[in-house]
């Protein structure tokens, strides 16, 4: 109907409140994640669960039968990439909360302002992501070259006298060198965390607001952000490019691909919407955030559904393209996910386009899908647990080959990382309204309707 | 459409979107049958206020993409793979990347061109025909409400053209035969 | 009813030329079908004259060229392909933004896109149309395009081929055509019938009756309206995106460094919305000047604009550092070679031109005041055409001219008749503009009027005293 019922700000529950419940489900989805991990980590290390095949056995068995406790290798840097993959992924979502902010503020949206509260608090798991991420680099760099995810890091990889001489990977010393890697890495941190907790003091500030008829005379604050988030969004352009590089693609180092990047902000823009989209409909279950209709959610559908089908043209494009040309260079990283170790990657990369693609472009396709709860829940859900895959897919072919699996060490990695994701959530949802009652957009997005 | 017998209209107009709606809603209320109404733009959800089926036109075009997809899936196959097969870049015959751009290109055609006859069809639009307008300024910046008598037989036409200037009309009604 | 913060700007302002009245929907009616009514003004005429005058030294040009052949260009073996598809890219991608205004902008609600929308699409028609001309003047033989459609013959069962991008391209653009073309009609016929129902004169009667299909307005009309309008707009936001995807892959595809990077889908798009909306702006400043909509077609239109133009700008300029950045990433010479020649080479001009035209260009439009100004934006929106059409000038020859083998390295100039050929496509893209400004709608009057209910007041006001001021400043 034309004029729906508005829901009164007095109505609306504020103060989120994080239960003591939730507090301890999530100190004891903490527990189970540390012991799954150290579980599989003594399983492995005892020898189960390893998945070489005899043929490649065969091969690999001279050069190491000399060499004892290969296990030791393998365990370690089966943690080693678990663990990356998680830091990298979730520090894609706490990024895209910010993102998501800051293309609103700088698109003058105003549906998204009820919910903006909820990506606004993403920004705080960066300095866990980022520690992760720093920590997981330098205790790489430390333990040596068996150990590390990173080909390049290798001693002697740029030095002619070496045997571990490699000149394509010298051609790329310039860019791909422990300090300059380092550096690059600390000060997007720095940039997007000092951009993140700007934005989010302006729209603390916003609280404060006494007389709001005023403000909207002359939105002083709202103004601000709007500056900020267009910087924040010329630091995201580039450092997202950049980072794809470094963090992802600089694995299989010998491959490049300039839509890299694209396929990887993809990756995390839909991962980032999904746990948007989950997070303001368990909210709203809870009882909060009453004024978030069916309008509301339908725009995230639709968000959710548009960027499924983004991610998916450009990874098709990129694969389109290297398996058109079919050139050696560039063939090589399809190659490992479709022939190599006797496919052991092919499963997985159809089901890839089937959980990212098809799935959210079929089940969202109907305007009535996307207003439903359950369907966003479980679209969401696949999203997350497709991209995650994507992740893998990006990760371990380069970095274990066949010796990847899904076992402890998998869902111990999820779980530490996904409860200390929504700890941190929770607690910084508790430190401010619900809300953002004084910003000038608020009244159109509580009279949010999809047709006007 | 031929008409055999005249029908009788009652026609009012309004100059308000806000005023249309209410009317419709009290004089629906009171079991008044509105034939339809006309309006310079679209009022969203006059559709509803009128109790007029939803439109299933989404529905269609659903239909007529997936049929555009099987097309040119056959299409490809058989004139790539049995009708004339070589060996092209060193692919397949039927190398199934290369096929997706002219598959979704002839889906989206699909798709559009028959919705939109779908469109043309349903709503009797076509070249040459003519249009049924009981007032001409409902293409410029008034509502036009149409009241068919005959439908109404239970309200005399001096009740409803009451009820008409009690509900905000902007002019006195008129009578239209058509 | 929908609520609006008063923080945003009206989207209609009061009426500037006619006492600052508040503007009506009837005055929407009036304003646009006002030169549609009227006779032919002097200016129109020529402006009309000159376009055909073009249209007809392009036409002997394509004459030359069909008659005497290809030889007739300034290509050779080495570049055999230059300025022909250099024009053909660059009129695709100019005919990015109509569709884009009127799909994906209605998809993310913005409804400033209202009064741009119409003329927008009608510039994206004779774009692509444009576009298509430089296909058929380059088959040589242009009597036998159909063979480029898969129908059945009798050289043995011989058909197209589905690997090809060009394929491709045919299905594509075809596509985008159609789809554009119908978007835009359906579009039309309310207004159609809007100017039917003032026609005093029998054959306009005749004629806009004929084209408005029979429209009477009514509800159910309306209502199947919208959803095949939603619709269209979701189906053609896909496409449009696949259109300059497709154009790209007849370079990514193949193996010549500079040509093949997997970046070349949505850079390519970027670019053509960048030059889409500039070349859109060129001629809706034209436009809103000719037939006084100030009121509809407002500094925050232009601001919009130029804001899309800065961002995809940016997006084109960040896919050119990565291209490069990538190409020496990737310790492939002869990608390292393309690079160093394009900017270095004896095409140097052509790389710079297209930077300073590109990505330095749209960088004034981070200040607000530049954004505002209509000279500047129309001078902008000039410059960043040029360097559109440097930038695929660029890809494709500097790519081509030198390739493998050092003894074929040559250099491309155009001959007159390649020159010719671009204005024919210059002549015929005006000829059309002219004439759709002149007998059709250049406004969507119904969508103009569904944003008039909820445009503030005291805004508008403000509003409207800036327009004044801008233009007093003009004077």
């Amino acid at each position: 109907m034309g004029a729906h019922k508005t829901i009164s700000l007095a109505d609306e529950k504020m103060q989120y409140e994080f239960t003591a419940k939730l507090k301890s489900r999530l100190m004891m989805t903490l527990g189970i994640g540390v012991v799954m991990l150290i579980l599989g980590i003594i399983l492995l290390s005892l020898g189960f669960g390893e998945t070489h095949h005899a043929a490649e056995h065969g091969k690999e068995a001279a050069k190491h039968s000399a060499e004892h406790g290969h296990h030791e290798y393998y365990w370690f840097k089966r943690v080693i990439a678990n663990l990356w993959l998680n830091a990298t992924f979730f520090n894609g979502i706490a990024l895209i909360g910010v993102f998501f902010l800051a293309f609103n503020y700088v698109a003058h949206a105003g549906w998204s302002v009820i919910i903006k509260r909820v990506p606004e608090t993403f920004g705080y798991f960066l300095p866990i992501s980022m520690g992760s991420i720093i920590a997981l680099f330098l205790l790489q760099i430390a333990m040596g070259d068996n150990y590390t995810l990173f080909h390049w890091t290798h001693a002697g990889i740029t030095d002619p006298s070496s045997k571990n001489y490699d000149a394509i990977i010298a051609g790329k010393s310039g860019f791909l060198n422990v300090p300059f890697f380092f550096a690059r890495m600390v000060i997007f941190f720095a940039l997007w965390y000092g951009l993140f907790r700007r934005l989010r003091s302006f729209s603390l500030q916003e609280e404060e607001i006494k007389d709001f008829k005023a403000y909207l005379k002359n939105p002083v604050i709202y103004n601000k952000a709007v500056y900020t988030s267009a910087i924040f969004l010329v630091v995201f352009a580039v450092s997202e490019s950049v980072i794809s590089w470094d963090w992802l693609m600089s694995i299989d180092v010998h491959w490049f691909s300039t839509m890299y990047g694209w396929q990887n902000f993809a990756s995390w823009f839909v991962s980032g919407l999904a746990t948007i989209t989950l997070t303001v409909i368990l909210l709203k279950e809870q009882g909060y955030l009453k004024s978030v209709t069916k309008h509301h959610l339908h725009d995230l559908g639709k968000f959710m559904f548009a960027f499924s089908v983004f991610w998916s043209y450009v990874t098709f494009c990129q694969f389109l393209l290297i398996y058109y040309a079919h050139i050696p260079e560039e063939t090589t990283y399809f190659n490992a996910r479709l022939n190599l170790w006797d496919g052991y990657y092919k499963f997985l990369f159809f089901f890839n386009f089937f959980i990212n693609f098809a799935f959210p472009l079929l089940v969202l396709m109907a305007k009535e899908a996307k207003r439903t709860t359950v369907i966003l829940k479980v679209v969401a859900g696949a999203i997350l647990m497709g991209h995650y895959l994507d992740f893998y897919l990006m990760i371990m072919p380069g970095t274990l080959g066949d010796n990847s699996g899904f076992g402890f060490v998998e869902i111990g990695c999820i779980l530490i990382f996904a409860s200390l994701f929504i700890y941190t959530i929770a607690s910084n949802l508790a430190k401010a309204p619900m809300i953002a009652k004084n910003h000038p957009f608020i009244k159109e997005s509580q009279n949010f309707n999809q047709f006007n | 459409m031929e008409k055999k017998e005249k029908q009788e209209f009652l026609v009012g107009v309004f100059d308000n979107e806000s005023k249309l709606i209410s009317a419709i809603d009290t004089l629906r209320a009171k079991g008044l049958k509105i034939h339809d109404v006309y309006t310079p733009y679209p009022v969203h959800d006059l559709d509803v206020h009128l109790g007029f089926k939803r439109t299933r036109l989404a529905r269609a075009a659903f239909l007529f993409g997936i049929t555009g997809t099987t097309l040119a899936i056959i299409m490809q196959s058989y004139m790539l793979g049995f009708a004339w097969p070589m060996i092209i870049g060193g692919k397949d015959h039927i190398a199934v990347p290369d096929f997706v751009p002219v598959t979704f290109e002839l889906t989206v055609l699909c798709a559009s061109l028959g919705m939109v006859a779908t469109f043309l069809i349903s709503n009797g639009l076509g070249p040459g025909k003519k249009a049924l307008m009981f007032d001409p300024r409902s293409t410029d910046d008034k509502y036009v409400m149409a009241i068919d008598l005959g439908k109404n037989s239970k309200f005399t036409k001096e009740t409803i053209e009451k009820m008409l200037l009690d509900n905000g009309v902007s002019e006195q009604p008129k009578t239209k035969e058509v | 009813m929908q609520m609006t913060s008063p923080v945003r700007e009206p989207l209609v302002l009061r009426q500037i030329h006619d006492k600052n009245r508040k503007t009506t929907m009837h005055d929407v009616t009036n304003d646009i079908c006002r030169q549609v009514e009227a006779a032919p003004n002097m200016r129109w005429m020529m402006a009309l004259g000159i376009s055909l005058i073009v249209l007809a030294y392009g036409s002997y040009t394509l004459y030359r060229t069909w008659f005497f052949g290809i030889g007739e260009w300034g290509l050779n073996k080495t570049v055999g392909w230059a300025w022909d598809i250099t024009n053909f890219v660059w009129w695709v991608g100019i005919g990015h933004a109509g569709t884009l205004i009127s799909a994906v902008l209605l998809l993310f609600r913005q409804k400033w896109r209202a009064s741009i929308n119409r003329s927008a699409e009608a510039m994206t028609i004779f774009a692509v149309l444009c576009a298509g001309s430089f296909i058929l003047m380059h088959m040589g033989r242009p009597w036998l395009a159909h063979w480029a459609l898969p129908l059945p013959n009798t050289y043995g069962s011989l058909w197209v081929n589905f690997n090809s991008p060009l394929v491709w391209d045919v299905f594509a653009i075809s596509t985008y055509l159609t789809v554009s073309a119908v978007f835009w009609y359906v579009g039309l016929i309310p207004d159609l019938a809007t100017i039917r129902e003032r026609a005093t004169n029998p054959i306009s009667k005749f004629v806009y009756g004929l084209l408005s299909f029979g429209w009477d307005g009514s509800t159910r009309t309306w209502a199947r309206y919208e959803m095949v309008a939603l619709v269209l707009a979701g189906l053609s936001t896909p496409l449009v995106l696949s259109v300059h995807t497709i154009v790209s892959f007849d370079f990514a595809t193949s193996v010549i460094p500079g040509w093949h990077t997997t970046i070349f889908p949505p850079y390519f798009v970027a670019g053509a919305i960048f030059s889409g909306f500039a070349m859109v702006l060129t001629l809706m400043l034209i436009t809103r000047y000719v037939f006084k909509l100030e009121p509809y077609i407002t500094l925050n239109h232009i601001e919009s604009m130029n804001k899309i133009i800065l961002v995809t700008g940016s997006i084109v300029g960040i896919a050119y550092i990565t291209e490069f950045f990538i190409a020496w990433y990737s310790g492939v010479p002869y990608e390292q070679y393309a690079f160093i020649n394009r900017m270095f080479g004896p095409y140097w001009w052509a790389y710079w031109s297209m930077m300073s035209c590109n990505v330095i260009s749209p960088q004034f439009f981070w200040f607000k005041a530049m954004r505002r100004n209509i000279y500047a934006t129309f001078a902008l929106s000039i410059v960043v055409n040029i360097g559109m059409w440097f930038e695929r000038f660029v890809i494709i020859v500097t790519s081509l001219h030198r390739d493998y083998l050092p003894s074929s390295w040559v250099m491309f100039w155009p001959t007159y008749v390649d020159v010719g050929d671009y204005l024919f496509s210059f002549g015929f893209f005006f000829t059309c503009f002219f004439l759709f400004a002149k007998f059709l709608p250049v406004i969507n009057m119904a969508e103009v009027k569904t944003i008039l209910a909820s445009s503030d007041e005291d805004a508008s006001v403000h509003y409207a005293e800036e327009e004044e001021h801008a233009k007093e400043k003009a004077h």
